[in-house]
């Protein structure tokens, strides 16, 4: 078990590193994030909607499609310069691999999901005083089965050659579940409402994450066996 | 069984799912008492529901056959994810339609965001995503594992989608059978309902023996094809 862990430990500080080295799709992420924020507030007329009725709709959609943008690349990287075979070949087991994967895009996506709302809060002037944490701590659950999902299936896309065109199609049917529970929460706890109100909707959230985690790391293999 | 057997089995089954669909809509259209709120449109109702049943069953056994495709990579188990996903997606389109037929009635608007009509409309997207991961490799081997994870995947996600969807707007009719204190339709209805299912799923696996044994037939081909060169 212990070399277990360090085996995904070790390929989550090498995408880690890579990534701070490049800093290839958080920047694009991060970018992506900001402006589709800029957009938005020019998207929604303030005279006549809220922007804390629509802010937590906007902050999950930048999410995701922000998410896809850099997630969606996971292995593309190591595709084009062979890399992902050495890694591949190496005795790690797949399903160390993949949750070392998911471990890592969670962590890229989950900074970006904190710099989403401080922007949006900041853009639409969003008030959540007592529910902050609550809030953050939504974020990341909800990061984490979507990390989940579209890694497994960016391998998948990666392997077809429709390339990423086609990630959307497989993964926005499967995401309906984040979404609701995802949004839903966010709404009511940035209008204020106590955190009682949704805890069954975060665990709603929860679950549908470890679901999502455990069918990757069992999956993981048939997607990258040749 | 061979692929003959298949064939034979195949077409014994349609006909008798065929014979069935002509009782079902007699039955749908004479033999059942109109309802007394909605009217003539409910009788859509004994299409509708057996529809959605038997996509939900194609999806279900596509996911049990792509599992053990992946465990024991056997042709046939794939073939059968196959079959039964292009079953599914008839079906689906079916309750697609007439689900908005009844609603422009009943409701007032062909499309709602009502939980079991975008449940079915996210199946929907699902079975088309089988599709296309599979016929998107140069590698066939790859596309079929890939497809099996996606009907594998989809299956798990149904029944989130079904709470959250749920949870998040309901307008269609509660349920009539399926409940926990018996079913609340009368006796001819559920009769009419229940004949349906029957001949729906009886119709689902004749034209899956026959989608099957012409898979068959192709594979025998391509390797006859492959053994000549």
């Amino acid at each position: 078990m212990n070399t277990y862990l360090r085996q995904v430990w070790v390929i989550v500080w090498k995408d880690l590193v890579l990534e701070m080295r490049s800093r290839e799709r958080i920047a694009s992420m991060g970018a992506f994030a900001v402006l589709a924020g800029v957009l938005f507030n020019f998207s929604i007329d303030t005279t006549s909607t809220r922007p804390q009725d629509v802010a937590a709709g906007l902050i999950w959609m930048t999410l995701i499609f922000g998410g896809l943008l850099g997630v969606g690349r996971t292995f593309h990287l190591e595709a084009q310069d062979g890399a992902l075979q050495g890694v591949l070949m190496s005795p790690t087991p797949k399903d160390a691999l993949f949750l070392a994967k998911t471990a890592a895009n969670f962590v890229l996506l989950y900074v970006v999901s904190l710099l989403v709302l401080g922007v949006f809060g900041l853009f639409f002037g969003l008030d959540l005083g007592p529910n902050l944490g609550w809030v953050v701590l939504v974020l990341g659950v909800g990061a984490l089965g979507f990390v989940a999902l579209v890694t497994l299936f960016a391998a998948v896309s990666t392997g077809t050659n429709m390339g990423e065109t086609l990630l959307p199609v497989l993964v926005f049917p499967l995401l309906v579940p984040m979404v609701i529970y995802g949004v839903g929460t966010t709404t009511r706890l940035i209008n204020g409402r106590p955190f009682d109100e949704v805890e069954g909707n975060v665990r709603m959230l929860g679950a549908f994450a470890l679901a999502a985690v455990a069918a990757g790391a069992v999956l993981f293999r048939y997607v990258v066996e040749d | 069984m061979s692929t003959a057997g298949m064939r034979r089995g195949g077409t014994a089954l349609t006909l008798l799912g065929l014979l069935g669909l002509i009782t079902l809509y007699w039955m749908a259209f004479f033999w059942v008492p109109t309802e007394v709120n909605q009217g003539v449109v409910q009788r859509i109702f004994y299409i509708h529901v057996p529809a959605a049943w038997t996509s939900f069953l194609a999806i279900g056994f596509a996911a049990l056959a792509s599992g053990m495709y992946l465990w024991l990579r056997d042709e046939r188990l794939d073939r059968a994810a196959l079959c039964a996903i292009e079953g599914g997606l008839v079906f689906a389109t079916l309750v697609l339609t007439t689900g908005p037929l009844w609603g422009k009635i009943a409701w007032g608007t062909y499309w709602t965001w009502e939980p079991r009509l975008t449940l079915t409309l996210l199946l929907w997207f699902i079975f088309i995503g089988y599709f296309m991961v599979r016929n998107a490799t140069e590698d066939p081997e790859k596309g079929k594992r890939f497809a099996a994870v996606v009907a594998i995947v989809g299956a798990i996600d149904i029944p989130f989608i079904h709470l959250s969807v749920v949870w998040f707007r309901s307008l269609h009719p509660e349920p009539v059978v399926a409940r926990p204190d018996g079913p609340t339709l009368p006796g001819d209805m559920l009769l009419t309902l229940l004949f349906g299912v029957l001949v729906f799923t009886v119709l689902f696996f004749g034209l899956f023996l026959f989608r099957y044994a012409v898979e068959g037939l192709r594979a025998e081909a391509d390797l006859r094809a492959r053994s000549a060169a």
